[in-house]
C-alpha cells in the first residue's frame, strides 16, 4: 500500500521508475530494449530513447535529396560499427570511399550492393539481415510497400545489426511500422532533424546537428569572403593561369 | 528402413504431379498409386484390365535397375547421418546409428532427420529402431502390425513387439508358409517355440539363423555400402520440366545425395555442375550446363540449395528438360569446425563469404562490390570497387589529401552558367581554394580541372569542377557532400 502512496507523489517519480521498470511514463523517454550506439551527437544522443541508434530494429531517416549531411551524420556510428562490415544496399550515387579513408574509416569493410530492381534490394537487404556477418546496412529506397518495411523491421528484429533506412522526405506523411523515424533537412553548418517518430513524448521543434566536417565550414567566413573568392576565381579564369601553389 | 512403394516411386516419386500410375511384374499389378486403386485397379491384374479400368494410367514395367539405383541414392543420401549405411532385402535399408545418436540430438530427433531426408528425396518410408539390424528391418516391415512402437531400446520390449508379429515375414519361411499356417503356427513366438531341430531340418539352417538375429542370439554381419571416388549422381525426371525453377525439386534431391557423399567422404564442395538433359535422339539439343562455383568449400544443403535456387532463377531454359545430372567437379578436405570457446558476434568469415555468394548469384558478381583504391588524382579513376566474389583485400593506397565528398555522380552533369556563375537548383557560390588536377596524360584520359566546394542558396554542398581544356570554360557538377 505504501508504495501506492510514493508513487502518487511526484518527487519520487524517478524512485519508481527505476523500481518497476515496465511503468512507462509518457513524459519520458522509453526504451527499445536492445542494445544502441552512440550517434556521436550529443544533443541528438538526447533525444533519442536509451541515447543512440537502436539495434535490431528499423531506423527510417527521410531525407530532402541525397548529399544534406546524411552520411556525416552517420559516420560516428558507423565507425563505431566499423569492425564488421557495412553494407550500402542501393545507394544514390556512387559512394566515394576516398572521402572517408582520410578520416581513418576502415573503408575495407564497406560492402556495395548495386541492385536494379527495387524487389532485389529488399531480398539483398534482408539477406543481409538475415546473414548476420554485417555490423550495419543502410538501405535506400525510394517507393517501398508497407508489407515490406513491416517485413525490414521483423527481419531486423532477428539480427543484431544497425538498420538505417533512407527514403525520401515525401513518405513522412505515410505510416510506417519503424518505430523510430526522423526527418532531415539541410541546415546552415549542419543538419536540421526533425524527430518524426520516437518511443517517448513527441518532439515538435526541430534539433540542428552541428556538422564541423562539413567543408568550408568556419565561423570567420563570411559573405565578403564568398565574394572575394568568387572574383579571385573568375580572375584565374580570364588569365588562364593558376597560382602552381595549388597544382 | 523400409520402401514400400519403390518400384512405383522409382518412376514417379512423391514430389511429382499425382496421377494413376501402375507398375507391372510379369504382367501382374506389382504396385498401383491411390489414384489408380480409387479407379478399380487391383493387385495382381493384368495389363488388358488395368487399361479397360483407366486407360489414362501410365503403365510401367518393374525395372529391377531402376529400384536399384533409387536405393543407392537413398543410401548416398543416409550416408550423412552414419557411415555405416547396408543394403537388405524387400528395398530396405539397415543403419548403424549408434555413434550418431549424441551428435543428431538423440534417437528421437535422428528418427526425425532420416526420415524427413528420405521424404525429400521422393519416397514414402517406414522406419524402425531397434537393438538389433534384424529386428528392425522386422519392424519396418511389419509396418501396420507393430503399431506406434517402432523405436524400442530395449531387448525386452523388443522382444515383446516381435513375438506377435506373423511369422511370414522371415524371408527364408515365405516357401513354407502353407506348411506353418497347417500347424497352427502363425507369428514369430510360436516359431521359436517349435522345436529347432524338427524346423531346421524342413526349413534349411537360414530360418534359425535370422531368428537368432532379430532376437538377438546370434552375431550380425553387414557389408556396408562403399562410396565412389568421385560423384556423379543422375536423376530421370517424370515430366518434362519447361521453367528452370522447376528443376528445382529434382536437384534438391541431387544434392541431398551429394552431401551424404560429401560427409562420408570429410569433403566440402567447391565446385559443381549440374547438367539439364533436353530431348534425345532425332532432335537432339545439346544440354544446358550450370556450373556453381563457391569461394568457400561448404557442405551444408540450405545454403547450396539457395546459390542453385537463384542460379536457376536468373536461367532461361532453351528446350524441356528431361533429365538432371549433378557432379561433383572440385573438393576439398573438410575444415575442422572452430574450437573456439565463444562463437564471434559478427558470424566467421566463411558466414560473410556465404552472404557473398548468395547476393552474387542472385543480383551478378558485378552488383556486389567492395572498394579497392587506386592511388591516383582523378577520383573516378581512385574509386575504384571490384566485385566482392574475386576482389582479394588490398592494402589501402595513399591517397590525396584533399577533401573528398561521399556521393559522386556516374557521370559529370554539365551546369549551365548564370551571372558568370554556375547554376544548379541556384546559383552556387564557390567556397574555398581551388584543387587542380592535371592527370591522365600517359593512359588517354586527360583530365585538367579545377575542383571546388560550391554551396547554392539551400545549405547543401557540391563538388563542382570547371574543365579547362581547349578554349572555353565547362562548368560540372561532380560530386554532393553528404
Amino acid at each position: 500500500m505504501g508504495f501506492v502512496h510514493s508513487s502518487a507523489t511526484a518527487s519520487s517519480a524517478a524512485s519508481v521508475a527505476a523500481a518497476v521498470p515496465d511503468v512507462w511514463r509518457a513524459n519520458q523517454l522509453a526504451s527499445y530494449r536492445t542494445s544502441t550506439v552512440a550517434t556521436g551527437h550529443v544533443q541528438l544522443d538526447r533525444e533519442l530513447p536509451d541515447g543512440g541508434w537502436p539495434s535490431r530494429t528499423l531506423i527510417e531517416l527521410l531525407i530532402q535529396q541525397p548529399g544534406i549531411g546524411e552520411m556525416r551524420m552517420l559516420l560516428p556510428a558507423l565507425r563505431r560499427l566499423a569492425h564488421r562490415r557495412i553494407a550500402l544496399v542501393q545507394p544514390p550515387h556512387l559512394p566515394q570511399a576516398a572521402a572517408w579513408a582520410c578520416d581513418d574509416f576502415p573503408i575495407g569493410n564497406l560492402l556495395w550492393v548495386k541492385t536494379q530492381r527495387s524487389a532485389d534490394a529488399l531480398w539483398a537487404a534482408e539477406q543481409i539481415l538475415r546473414n548476420g556477418t554485417c555490423g550495419a546496412l543502410v538501405f535506400w529506397q525510394t517507393h517501398v510497400r508497407h508489407e515490406s518495411l513491416r517485413r525490414l523491421h521483423l527481419a531486423a528484429q532477428g539480427s543484431d545489426m544497425v538498420l538505417w533506412m533512407i527514403r525520401p522526405i515525401a513518405a513522412m506523411e505515410d505510416a510506417s511500422p519503424a518505430p523510430l523515424r526522423l526527418a532531415l533537412r539541410p541546415a546552415a553548418g549542419g543538419i536540421r532533424v526533425d524527430i518524426v517518430k520516437r518511443r517517448g513524448p513527441r518532439r515538435d521543434n526541430p534539433l540542428t546537428l552541428p556538422l564541423d566536417d562539413m567543408p568550408a565550414v568556419h565561423p570567420s567566413f563570411t559573405e565578403s569572403d564568398h565574394a572575394l573568392v568568387d572574383q579571385h576565381a573568375s580572375a584565374a579564369v580570364a588569365a588562364r593561369v593558376v597560382p602552381s601553389a595549388l597544382v | 528402413m523400409h520402401l514400400p512403394l519403390l518400384p512405383l516411386e522409382s518412376y514417379r516419386p512423391r514430389w511429382s504431379e499425382p496421377g494413376p500410375t501402375v507398375v507391372l511384374d510379369g504382367d501382374r499389378v506389382l504396385v498401383a498409386s491411390q489414384q489408380a486403386v480409387d479407379a478399380g485397379v487391383r493387385l495382381g491384374m493384368k495389363r488388358g484390365g488395368v487399361l479397360t479400368l483407366c486407360p489414362q494410367a501410365g503403365v510401367h514395367e518393374r525395372d529391377h535397375k531402376r529400384e536399384e539405383t533409387a536405393l543407392q541414392s537413398v543410401a548416398l543420401c543416409l550416408l550423412q547421418y552414419t557411415p555405416e549405411v547396408a543394403f537388405a532385402a524387400r528395398h530396405s535399408l539397415l543403419m548403424d546409428v549408434t555413434a550418431s545418436l549424441r551428435a543428431f540430438g538423440g534417437m528421437r530427433n535422428l528418427f526425425r532427420l532420416a526420415k524427413s531426408a528420405v521424404l525429400d528425396l521422393g519416397f514414402t518410408v517406414q522406419l524402425s529402431m531397434a537393438p538389433t539390424a534384424q529386428g528392425a528391418w522386422l519392424l519396418a516391415q511389419a509396418g501396420s502390425f507393430s503399431g506406434k512402437r517402432r523405436r524400442l531400446v530395449r531387448m525386452e520390449s523388443l522382444i515383446r513387439v516381435l513375438n506377435p508379429l506373423p511369422c511370414h515375414l522371415l524371408p527364408t519361411l515365405y516357401p513354407h508358409q502353407e506348411w506353418l499356417a497347417g500347424i497352427g503356427c502363425r507369428t514369430l513366438g510360436d516359431l521359436r517355440r517349435l522345436p529347432r531341430a524338427g524346423l531346421k531340418r524342413r526349413c534349411g539352417e537360414d530360418v534359425l539363423e535370422e531368428l537368432d538375429r532379430a532376437y538377438g542370439q546370434a552375431p550380425e554381419l553387414f557389408h556396408w555400402v562403399e562410396t565412389p571416388e568421385v560423384f556423379a549422381a543422375k536423376l530421370e525426371l517424370p515430366d518434362r520440366i519447361d521453367h528452370a525453377e522447376g528443376v528445382l525439386f529434382g536437384a534438391q534431391r541431387l544434392i541431398l545425395q551429394m552431401i551424404g557423399w560429401l560427409t562420408v567422404r570429410h569433403r566440402a564442395i567447391e565446385q559443381f555442375v549440374l547438367v539439364m538433359e533436353h530431348e534425345r535422339g532425332r532432335q537432339a539439343v545439346p544440354p544446358t550446363l550450370l556450373e556453381v562455383r563457391l569461394a568457400e568449400a561448404a557442405w551444408q544443403e540450405m545454403h547450396l540449395m539457395r546459390l542453385l535456387k537463384e542460379r536457376l532463377g536468373r536461367l532461361v531454359l532453351t528446350a524441356p528438360v528431361i533429365a538432371l545430372r549433378l557432379e561433383a567437379t572440385q573438393t576439398v578436405p573438410m575444415a575442422p569446425p572452430t574450437t573456439s570457446l565463444f562463437p564471434e558476434p559478427g558470424g566467421t568469415p566463411a558466414d560473410f563469404q556465404r552472404l557473398i555468394e548468395l547476393l552474387a548469384a542472385r543480383l551478378g558478381d558485378d552488383c556486389v562490390l567492395v572498394p579497392a583504391l587506386v592511388a591516383d588524382h582523378r577520383p573516378e579513376v581512385c574509386n575504384r570497387w571490384l566485385p566482392a566474389p574475386t576482389a582479394k583485400r588490398i592494402a589501402l593506397p595513399e591517397l590525396p589529401s584533399n577533401e573528398r565528398p561521399f556521393w559522386m555522380l556516374e557521370s559529370p552533369i554539365a551546369l549551365i552558367m548564370r551571372d558568370e556563375r554556375p547554376f544548379y537548383g541556384s546559383s552556387l557560390r564557390l567556397i574555398g581554394p581551388a584543387e587542380r588536377i592535371e592527370c591522365g596524360w600517359w593512359d588517354g584520359k586527360l583530365v585538367v580541372r579545377d575542383y571546388f566546394v560550391a554551396q547554392g542558396t539551400e545549405p547543401a554542398w557540391y563538388w563542382v569542377y570547371r574543365e579547362r581544356l581547349g578554349d572555353d570554360i565547362r562548368w560540372y557538377l561532380h560530386g554532393l557532400f553528404a
